[in-house]
């Protein structure tokens, strides 16, 4: 009776621990891009009911590390499970990621090990949970850090916490309620055969929180008293004005995937992402996107991906008007990217030596390639890519006119409903007279230059709520990086009607060496994270998609000539000269690669990401240290009293009372170098009128400085010992 | 609790007997009382120290008589000469031959009362006596008895009139303590008991000769530490350190001060030193083994606050696996 009400007891605490724990993980899914959160909270239940059971280490441990390893298994390990190869995935994930907190490089880390550090966080939480409400039962720390934490997260996040801090609150309570009873029966040796009038004790227990939190939820509250701290923060942290980033940090440059919000300031990032070998600086090209929404750029059109054939690859930017060049790039990504894309430059025709076992999935419109094995996403260690570079002739692009096709028209002439007029009025204002297309766009580009515009990557602001994000550059900033100069001629370009889409890639690197290939001399150049860039495509009737370059700082790399004997026909066929380069295409390779600005938000969008994973984990595992670290002597103390008990020999008397020392001066009571065990015996026997520590140290005397046959045996005052330690740390 | 052998339980009540006699005779004196029965259990010598009327003889008057020994008294004076203490050959003209006649050293337990207002001569009678256990009378050497135990007093050497004992002969004494004036309520507890028969009167002897060096056997075999013999050697080297000292304590107070904590460990009833023992005794055994400098001692040091400095300094060892 008393055995299953005590267990039913500690049932009661731990599930409230759990509960507790819950909230923890609720707000993950909101906050931090974690997909399969029900995985991770399966887990969790997993763990505390393993740890509930209090099974020998040498059965719990296996089973969750089993579980852990089918988590993995399923999530993100192709491989059979626990074959060779599976380990080898496993394996070098793990010395991957190594490596990368090694260098500090976190946003590397990847999917896999990130979980798997928040499993075993989860499995590390259940331990200790379970030290705390069960058998310490002191929960209350742990419920006001929850509190703590649900508030900030909804303060400072997207998450709502307005039910979540009702149930923590509830939950903490009666779980704060239950404990204090629990210990209060313990001091008091209530035996647990009195448990049967727990209902006495627990039902106005509840009763009481169910009133107060009822009441406090439907009495009125007050507003905020404060104004929200966030926009405070950012404008704290960013500056004045409309500035200020975006969260209130920095995001560092390079290559992501959410264009959604533009803005905020980057910081300069250096690591490698792929080499590449080719005859000239290139401009590569991943993707464009064509929704403008005031904030940041969309993907809304195109859905349609196909299934191509690497050894002949049809999505082209440009007509076969274009003068091209045959040419050849050998691309190797460097290890640690986790790019599963492919880069490629302007007017790819075919990859060569592509693997039998990858897929190539290319979206049509956009250009977006991916590199796909087994249905997921993977990444291509290298590869080489024949193109023809295109080279543009003047004359033909002056006289392509103005004759889009509707298809062209619907796409790339999107505009907001909410952009400010000023704007159309500055690109009427801003192309003025000229005639032709060409020079328009040569119009727009080259405003950029001048008008007071600065290149820079910090104190970029982001829009408010009402400001458009082309509008507040182009009137207000001024100031920004490629997005901003990008992204802005793109809209001053429709408002003209002229169809222009928003690009990004990787500008051409810096070159690091030359290479000998076929009696062709070509360049190797190293493309890093602050190569990420946006520049600007423009449709020309006939042509196709030209590329320009509005970013102040960087050069065009596309590849213009004149046509010497066409010059005055109207001719758009041009016998190409290719006079000064045949680098055509679009890379708008400009040389400062140092400066590029990552595109974007999409650099932002994926640190983004990874900096909610890194806090999230590393207050996880901030908290846990201070936990372990304020409750040291309580679970060393459950540890050593255990361990102690087994052994019986002279070190471990000696360990054993070294230890009570330290425990005594942690609460408190200091034996100063120079004060002799009995008197010190003495001291703290007077302060909790006993004198068991008296008796202890008397006998401990014996195993210092008696001699060896009188040592006493441990086993005889194990139980003196454990009751000090109690009694000090209770 | 303790685990010693039949011997020693036998003897401690006895111990226990001793000391209650003092406490009869002695009020409010039961440190000079403890430390006398430690040098006399550890086979040393007491020097007491004060002046004159606080009851220095009456200590070693109680202490003999509890003692079924020996007592003889030696008064120093000025003019005492060496053989007034050592005893001297007399002709026998019956015989014809010279015979010993022993002088007072000749005894268990000997008081040399104000052993500073004899000459330098004189004194060196009874250190060598106590130092060697055997005294040189006309070439002839006569071993002294077992037990031998010498209790001195001196008057404040400041006093005038005083022969100073030398450093070294000061070293020959394991223990030098005072006695100090009782409070005021102690000296009116004497006053009351005085008044009527003296309470030394009732003293009874409680232990023999034989069982007092059995006594003293038993207490060499006391087991003392590394971990102690640890701690005395930093006190003793911390002597020699110290600032203000001039002169610290030798390796024989080392020694000295083991044997003492030997005798307080039995005396409290355990067959093994720790390190409480050796700190309660340090000022007594070692304070009279060092010299000051004149600096320190014009600064108001005496070698009392040094020791005590030194012990406040000094970490006691709480584990048995001590470096060497």
């Amino acid at each position: 009776m008393e055995e299953r009400q005590l267990f039913i007891y500690k049932l009661v605490l731990y599930v409230t621990g759990f509960l507790l724990f819950c909230e923890w993980l609720r707000p993950l899914e909101t906050i931090s891009h974690t997909e399969d959160v029900k995985i991770f909270f399966i887990y969790a239940v997993f763990c505390f009911f393993v740890s509930f059971l209090q099974v020998p280490w040498y059965v719990s441990i296996p089973l969750k590390g089993m579980a852990l390893a089918f988590i993995m298994d399923g999530l993100y390990i192709a491989e059979r499970i626990f074959s060779g190869a599976w380990f080898s995935v496993f394996y070098e994930q793990i010395i991957f990621n190594t490596q990368m907190i090694q260098f500090q490089e976190w946003w590397q880390m990847t999917p896999l090990f990130r979980s798997l550090l928040f499993l075993i966080l989860l499995w590390l939480m259940s331990y200790l949970l379970y030290y705390w409400f069960v058998i310490a039962r002191r929960m209350f720390f742990f419920v006001l850090l929850t509190l703590i934490y649900v508030t900030v997260v909804d303060t400072f996040t997207v998450f709502d916490g307005k039910w979540s801090i009702i149930r923590t609150f509830v939950i903490g309570m009666i779980a704060l309620g239950l404990s204090s009873f629990a210990r209060e029966m313990d001091k008091e040796s209530i035996p647990f055969k009195g448990l049967h009038k727990a209902r006495v004790w627990t039902i106005p227990l509840i009763a009481v929180i169910l009133l107060s939190s009822a009441a406090a939820y439907a009495s009125p509250k007050f507003d905020p008293q404060w104004p929200d701290p966030v926009p405070y923060l950012e404008s704290a942290a960013g500056g004045a004005g409309p500035g200020g980033s975006r969260n209130g940090t920095v995001q560092k440059v390079g290559y992501g995937e959410d264009d959604s919000r533009l803005g905020g300031s980057f910081i300069q990032d250096d690591t490698p992402v792929f080499e590449a070998v080719a005859d000239g600086e290139r401009y590569w090209r991943i993707e464009s996107k064509d929704t403008y929404t005031g904030k940041g750029w969309e993907d809304t059109l195109d859905e349609s991906v196909t299934n191509m054939d690497p050894e002949n690859i049809t999505f082209e930017t440009f007509s076969e008007e274009v003068e091209v060049e045959e040419q050849t790039a050998f691309i190797t990504m460097e290890r640690q990217a986790s790019f599963k894309k492919l880069v490629y430059p302007y007017g790819l025709s075919s990859l060569v030596r592509f693997p039998s076992d990858y897929e190539l999935l290319v979206h049509v419109h956009t250009g977006e390639m991916d590199t796909v094995k087994g249905g997921s996403p993977a990444k291509l260690g290298e590869f080489v890519a024949n193109y023809e570079f295109p080279s543009f002739e003047y004359n033909q692009l002056r006289e392509a006119g103005d004759d889009d096709p509707q298809e062209i028209r619907d796409r790339y002439l999107q505009l907001p409903e909410s952009l400010p007029n000023r704007v159309r009025n500055l690109a009427s204002q801003i192309v003025g007279e000229e005639d032709n297309r060409y020079d328009r766009v040569k119009a727009v580009e080259s405003y950029f230059s001048s008008n007071g515009f600065e290149y820079s990557t910090t104190d970029v602001p982001v829009p408010d709520e009402n400001d458009d994000y082309v509008d507040q550059f182009l009137f207000e900033s001024q100031l920004g990086y490629c997005d901003n100069f990008s992204t802005s001629m793109v809209i001053l370009l429709r408002s003209e009607g002229i169809p222009a889409r928003w690009v990004k890639g990787f500008t051409g690197g810096e070159r690091i060496d030359t290479r000998e290939f076929n009696d062709n001399v070509q360049n190797v150049y190293q493309v890093t994270s602050g190569n990420a860039h946006s520049w600007v495509e423009v449709y020309f009737p006939e042509v196709g998609w030209v590329p320009f370059e509005p970013t102040k700082g960087f050069t065009n790399t596309t590849d213009f000539y004149t046509d010497v004997d066409t010059q005055d026909s109207e001719d758009s066929a041009a016998t190409p000269e290719d006079g000064e380069i045949s680098e055509d295409n679009l890379g708008n390779p400009q040389q400062m690669d140092g400066e590029e600005q990552s595109s974007d938000q999409a650099g932002a969008g994926s640190s983004d990401q990874h900096n909610t994973w890194i806090v999230v984990l590393s207050v996880g595992f901030l908290i846990i240290a201070v936990i372990l670290f304020v409750t040291r002597y309580r679970w060393m103390s459950m540890f050593l009293i255990r361990k102690y008990r087994k052994n019986s020999d002279e070190q471990t008397y000696e360990k054993a009372y070294l230890y009570l020392l330290k425990v005594l001066d942690y609460k408190g009571f200091k034996r100063k170098p120079e004060q002799t065990l009995r008197d010190f015996a003495r001291t703290v026997d007077q302060h909790y009128q006993s004198n068991d520590m008296r008796r202890l140290t008397d006998d401990y005397e014996r195993v210092v400085y008696g001699n060896e046959s009188q040592r006493t045996q441990w086993p005889k005052v194990t139980e003196l010992w454990e009751d000090l330690i109690k009694k000090t740390l209770s | 609790m303790r685990q010693m052998t039949q011997q020693t339980f036998l003897y401690q009540p006895k111990i226990s007997e001793v000391l209650k006699n003092m406490r009869k005779v002695m009020i409010g004196k039961e440190e000079p009382a403890m430390l006398s029965l430690v040098a006399l259990l550890a086979k040393g010598h007491v020097l007491l120290e004060d002046v004159p009327g606080v009851g220095k003889t009456m200590l070693v008057k109680t202490l003999a008589r509890s003692l079924d020994c020996d007592f003889k008294r030696i008064q120093f004076t000025p003019d005492l000469l060496p053989s007034d203490v050592t005893g001297v050959s007399i002709y026998n003209p019956k015989n014809m031959e010279f015979e010993f006649r022993p002088g007072p050293i000749l005894g268990h337990i000997v008081l040399a009362d104000e052993i500073n207002r004899t000459s330098p001569k004189t004194q060196s009678a009874l250190l060598e006596g106590m130092e060697e256990a055997s005294i040189t009378v006309d070439g002839n050497t006569v071993p002294l008895p077992d037990p031998f135990f010498v209790m001195a007093t001196q008057n404040p050497i400041e006093y005038e009139g005083t022969y100073p004992l030398p450093e070294a002969q000061l070293d020959r004494f394991l223990i030098k303590m005072k006695m100090g004036y009782p409070t005021a309520k102690q000296e009116m507890e004497m006053l009351a008991r005085s008044s009527n028969r003296h309470p030394i009167e009732d003293i009874a002897a409680v232990l023999t000769r034989d069982d007092l060096v059995s006594l003293q056997s038993e207490v060499a075999d006391v087991y003392v530490d590394r971990t102690v013999h640890r701690y005395i050697i930093d006190l003793v080297t911390g002597t020699r350190e110290q600032g203000g000292v001039f002169l610290g304590v030798s390796p024989r107070g080392s020694i000295a001060l083991m044997k003492a904590a030997k005798a307080y460990a039995f005396i409290h009833d355990r067959d093994y030193v720790v390190p409480d023992d050796v700190q309660y005794l340090a000022p007594f055994v070692l304070a009279h083994r060092m010299i000051l400098t004149s600096e320190a001692r014009f600064e108001g040091e005496t070698a009392e606050s040094m020791i005590e400095h030194l012990l406040s300094a000094t970490s006691i060892p709480v584990k048995r696996n001590i470096s060497e």
